[in-house]
């Protein structure tokens, strides 16, 4: 190989790498499947796995909330795909949701889920058609999970309990 | 120096510095950045290098090489100069007062190094000394200070160390791996000095011209 094909090809090489480098410090993964994933997205092979993500469906609409994120967490096991961090994020939030208190820590995990989830849909605008939800929108769950935060003055109304979760 | 070294092997072995060096491993991994202080360091730890002429920036970039000799080059420096901020970084402890004393002596250290203007091999030398003598510190004295006690007498020891330093030695708890992780860092960080096209040394210039009437002859 001629000097000037080495340099080139070195160049490219430091290159890649320090792009690789400045992604990895940009995303912070945190199992190699995130890194791995992650790369295929980049180059728009990433796909999550229907069968996995199916399940988790099922699971999900039998209230079985942490079977249902075991499942997603399968198909998405780089979390790169909006969908399934947004259905991620509402287990959180009926796994959570209570007549007279809510669950803030599984809320917390929610909010999480659902940054990533915003973060991920292309402009974060992030809509799930499914009719078995109340909620269609990133925006609609992402208020509802801090609303169910907060401590405020309609938590004290005894009426709440004849709330319905979304 | 080959172009293979100077356009693969020295920016795959610093950015490679600055991958592991970066890593913190805990509950969380993480991939910490070196901070703008350590990149001040990074490049007095550059300027000490080119003056003892470890690094001869004139052998990496000149108007006499090809414009891709000299973007290698410049990828070189910029990588060397990063990775010795990472360096630095996994060497300095995470908090306290032992974090604010190795940057200030690192600081002190590399004003006094520019100062004194050793040659290639005593900087070389040097640099290896003070940076087995960090991780000395950091992972073997610190951790050995900071690390939960298994036995009640080494818990009252922690106890005792903690209270009469009102807590400034204590270092939050690392991965096992951390350790490991720094040592290859540093380490490999040296070898990419030796690595990096270099002066004369003095000895070499005072034999030059004669080697030069051996030529002629």
């Amino acid at each position: 190989m001629g000097e000037t094909a080495t340099r080139a090809l070195g160049l490219c090489l430091a290159l890649a790498y320090a792009a690789l480098i400045g992604w990895l410090y940009a995303r912070q993964p945190q199992t190699i499947a995130q890194v791995t994933g992650g790369l295929a997205s980049v180059v728009g092979a990433y796909s999550v796995d229907d069968q996995a993500f199916a399940d988790g469906l099922r699971f999900f609409r039998n209230d079985q909330f942490v079977e249902a994120r075991l499942a997603f967490n399968r198909a998405d096991p780089a979390v790169r795909d909006a969908r399934t961090q947004f259905y991620v994020a509402y287990s959180y939030y009926r796994e959570g949701w209570g007549r007279l208190y809510h669950d803030d820590r599984l809320y917390a995990e929610g909010l999480r889920a659902i940054d990533r989830a915003i973060a991920l849909a292309p402009n974060g605008r992030l809509v799930v058609d499914d009719p078995n939800l109340g909620m269609h929108t990133a925006e609609e769950l992402k208020s509802a999970l801090e609303a169910g935060m907060r401590f405020e003055a309609s938590d004290l109304n005894p009426m709440r309990v004849f709330r319905k979760r979304k | 120096m080959t172009a293979a070294r100077e356009a693969i092997v020295l920016p795959v072995v610093f950015l490679t510095v600055l991958l592991v060096g970066g890593l913190r491993v805990a509950d969380r991994t993480m991939l910490v950045a070196p901070t703008p202080y350590l990149l001040v360091l990074g490049v007095l730890v550059v300027r000490v290098l080119v003056q003892s002429r470890a690094l001869a920036p004139d052998r990496l970039m000149s108007s006499s090489r090809s414009a891709l000799a000299n973007v290698n080059g410049l990828v070189v420096v910029a990588t060397l100069w990063i990775a010795a901020a990472q360096t630095l970084a996994v060497l300095i402890p995470q908090s306290g007062v032992p974090r604010l004393a190795f940057s200030v002596f690192f600081l002190i250290l590399l004003l006094n190094t520019a100062a004194a203007a050793p040659d290639r091999q005593r900087l070389l030398r040097s640099l290896a000394v003070t940076f087995g003598a960090a991780f000395v510190l950091k992972f073997v004295v610190l951790e050995g200070i900071s690390a939960p006690g298994e036995t009640p007498l080494k818990r009252a020891l922690l106890a005792l160390v903690d209270g009469a330093t009102a807590g400034v030695l204590i270092q939050p708890p690392s991965h096992a791996v951390t350790a490991y992780l720094a040592f290859f860092a540093a380490a490999l960080f040296l070898f990419g000095v030796l690595l990096l096209p270099h002066g004369r040394e003095p000895s070499d210039r005072r034999l030059a011209p004669l080697s030069t009437d051996v030529e002629r002859l």
